[in-house]
Parts: C-alpha cells; sequence; structure tokens
C-alpha cells in the first residue's frame, strides 16, 4: 500500500480547535463520550483541562445519552461524542430519550473505519458497512444530520447544535475523517 | 422482618426530602401507588437500565442536590458497566439502591435473571470503587436509611427482598401499554427542570 493511501489526507481533516471553539460558542459544559479514534486530537485537546469543558468517560453509549439527558435535566448542556458503531449500540436510548422523552441531544459522532478511497465521496458508498449504514439509520430515526467532511463544513457543528436545542430532539454531527491537531 | 419493595419504597420515601429520586420497574410501579405523580421524581420507562446513569447526570449538574437511583436487579445486569461510570467522578451526592428480588417483569409475571440471580451487587460496587457499598435484608435494615444518605456519595445498597406475586397469567393477560408510558419520562424531566428553574431552550 502506498504512504498516500495509508496516511491521513489533511484536506478533509478539520482542526480539534474549531470543535473546541464552536462548543465554547454555544456554551456546552460537558462532553459526554465513550472514545472515538477518529476524534483522538479532540480527545488530546479535552485532556489539557483548560477549555472550559468537563469530560465524563462512560462504559458504553447507552451511558452517555442517559448521563447527556441527566446533564440537561439538571441544566447542563452537553455533546456525546461517540463514534458510528457506539450509535448503533445505543439506538433503544436514543429512542426513549431524544424521541419519546424530547431531551436535546447532540451527537459528534466520529466514521470509524472509513476507507480513504471514499473520502470526498458519498459516505454511503462506502464498502464498510459501518460507514455506509450511517446515515440511513439516521433518516430511520428522523435525526436530522449535518456532514463535516471537509474544513470548509465547520458549520455544521453550530448546525448541529442550535439544531438539537431548537427542536428538543437529536441531531448529529458525521465527521467524516480524522480530526487534525491544531 | 423480610423487607418488601413498599417497605423500602415507604422508608424512602420517608427521607427524600428535596433528593431527586430516579425510578424503574418495580419501584416505579410501587411509588405509583404509595405516592402517585411524586415531584422531583425521574422514571426510567420504557428504558431498563437507564435510571443509574440518568441519575449520575443530574448528580453532576445538580451537585448540590442528592440523588438517589432506585434501581432494579434486571435493569443493572443490563448496565453493569455503569458502576464504573459512576466512580469515575465520583459524586458525593449520588445514594444507589438495587432492588434486588431476583426476578424480571416483577408483580406481573416473574420471569428468571441472567446468572439465575447470584449476582453481588454490593460486591460489584465496592469492587468498581463506590465509596461504600451494603447489603440490606430486613425492615429494620431500613432505620440505617437516614444515617446512611447523611454519608457522602457515591454509595450502593442491596436490598434483598422477595418478588412480588405475579398478576399476569392466562386468565388476565396483558394489556394494552398506554401512550403516556411513553411520554411519562419526558413529562418528568421537564417538571424537574421547571423545579430547577430551567424551561425548554
Amino acid at each position: 500500500m502506498s504512504n498516500s493511501v495509508s496516511r491521513p489526507d489533511q484536506a478533509f481533516a478539520v482542526p480539534a480547535s474549531a470543535f473546541i471553539k464552536a462548543y465554547q460558542r454555544h456554551q456546552i459544559d460537558w462532553v459526554v463520550t465513550v472514545p472515538d479514534f477518529v476524534q483522538l486530537s479532540i480527545h488530546s485537546r479535552l485532556a489539557k483541562g483548560d477549555t472550559g469543558l468537563s469530560v465524563l468517560t462512560c462504559a458504553n453509549e447507552n451511558q452517555a445519552v442517559q448521563a447527556a439527558a441527566g446533564l440537561y435535566i439538571g441544566g447542563k448542556r452537553s455533546v456525546v461524542m461517540i463514534q458510528n458503531q457506539g450509535l448503533y449500540n445505543c439506538m433503544n436510548a436514543v429512542r426513549a430519550i431524544g424521541l419519546d422523552a424530547h431531551i436535546p441531544l447532540v451527537f459528534a459522532i466520529g466514521q470509524f473505519g472509513r476507507e480513504f478511497s471514499n473520502l470526498g465521496a458519498d459516505p454511503r458508498l462506502s464498502k464498510r458497512r459501518m460507514v455506509s449504514l450511517l446515515e440511513p439509520v439516521l433518516d430511520t430515526m428522523d435525526i436530522p444530520y449535518f456532514q463535516l467532511e471537509h474544513p470548509r463544513d465547520v458549520d455544521a457543528i453550530d448546525k448541529a447544535i442550535e439544531t438539537a436545542y431548537s427542536r428538543q430532539h437529536p441531531a448529529a454531527l458525521l465527521i467524516g475523517h480524522y480530526t487534525s491537531w491544531e | 422482618m423480610a423487607m418488601t419493595p413498599i417497605d423500602a419504597c415507604k422508608a424512602i420515601q420517608l427521607v427524600r426530602g428535596q433528593a431527586i429520586v430516579v425510578c424503574t420497574m418495580t419501584s416505579m410501579n410501587v411509588l405509583d401507588t404509595l405516592a402517585p405523580n411524586q415531584a422531583l421524581t425521574l422514571s426510567s420507562v420504557p428504558l431498563m437500565g437507564g435510571a443509574a446513569a440518568l441519575g449520575l447526570g443530574i448528580a453532576l449538574a445538580q451537585p448540590d442536590r442528592k440523588i438517589i437511583v432506585l434501581d432494579g436487579d434486571s435493569s443493572l445486569l443490563m448496565e453493569l458497566g455503569v458502576l464504573s461510570t459512576v466512580v469515575g467522578p465520583y459524586p458525593s451526592n449520588f445514594y444507589h439502591f438495587v432492588f434486588a428480588n431476583r426476578v424480571q417483569f416483577n408483580g406481573n409475571f416473574a420471569l428468571g435473571l441472567s446468572g439465575e440471580g447470584k449476582a453481588d451487587f454490593a460486591a460489584h460496587a465496592r469492587a468498581a470503587g463506590y465509596r461504600a457499598a451494603s447489603h440490606w435484608e430486613t425492615t429494620e435494615d431500613l432505620s440505617q436509611l437516614s444515617d446512611w444518605l447523611q454519608q457522602p456519595g457515591p454509595r450502593l445498597v442491596e436490598l434483598e427482598m422477595e418478588p412480588s406475586p405475579s398478576r399476569l397469567s392466562a386468565d388476565n393477560p396483558p394489556a394494552q401499554t398506554t401512550d403516556a408510558r411513553f411520554a411519562r419520562m419526558g413529562q418528568e424531566a421537564a417538571a424537574i427542570r421547571h423545579s430547577f428553574g430551567f424551561e425548554s431552550e
């Protein structure tokens, strides 16, 4: 495999700082997470402890959704930071809390396992079901989503947060490639 | 005297004060008979396994308020990893009670649990890193409740109790699940937010 295929493509990498700034701009208090390999640079940035964002690491994604709901009930805003297979793991919790109970949930979902040859193309055409199923699953659950495929899409972060809180509903930010370390 | 779910819920009702109570399954059904529409109560329904992490989130958002989680044994088995999630932030206002009747669908149609009900939840909590965990079996043990809630959490009590008689049978089949059951958690969440001074955004 050539180096150009095996290394992340920085042209598609959104900087971690863009997420942190957006979360601060929208008064996000907590990042509730089951760690995501796609968002390693954001995890690293959060771990420095100087962002004003608290981090709750959960054993699985059901707990992340439930804890995010509890935070909201107690008056705090959060982002649920997981990966695509994590969403598949917590669909019933999302149904109960986001859809039936109308509690806003902001998901930041990394497209883990995406083949680099699919970057810049439709994720539904990925050869990996872990990637290609994400948008159809969200469509089925009536959850709006915003693709973050390229640094120029960075306002998708704001749109996902604004949509979740204005609709009192889940909304998802789909992060198509490894975030960069700036 | 052996403890029943009614004994446990009555004791908790006496001492809860302004605590937020997050309940599910058996405790929810009993509280519905003892104190219907009780304020500051959140039901994890229909969502088995959700009570502890819901309570954890509220505990972190409102660190000056006590949070009492009334979990079920089959519910907690679904999310046993939540014990580890709780001890990460180590909330001192978090009190976790497990109604250990060793059946699923208690009071409706008792079915067996994974592990045939052998789980030791207090031991699991201690191993996960809870500040304290205990095992209570009698109504006399419930007299410790007020003192227990004055100690810092996270703490867990496993309440050993007999299953309630099953009411469903061929002659008394299950009724339709009501719409209200699906709306309930959202309504209770909104009411608790309102009590904290937060409205919908």
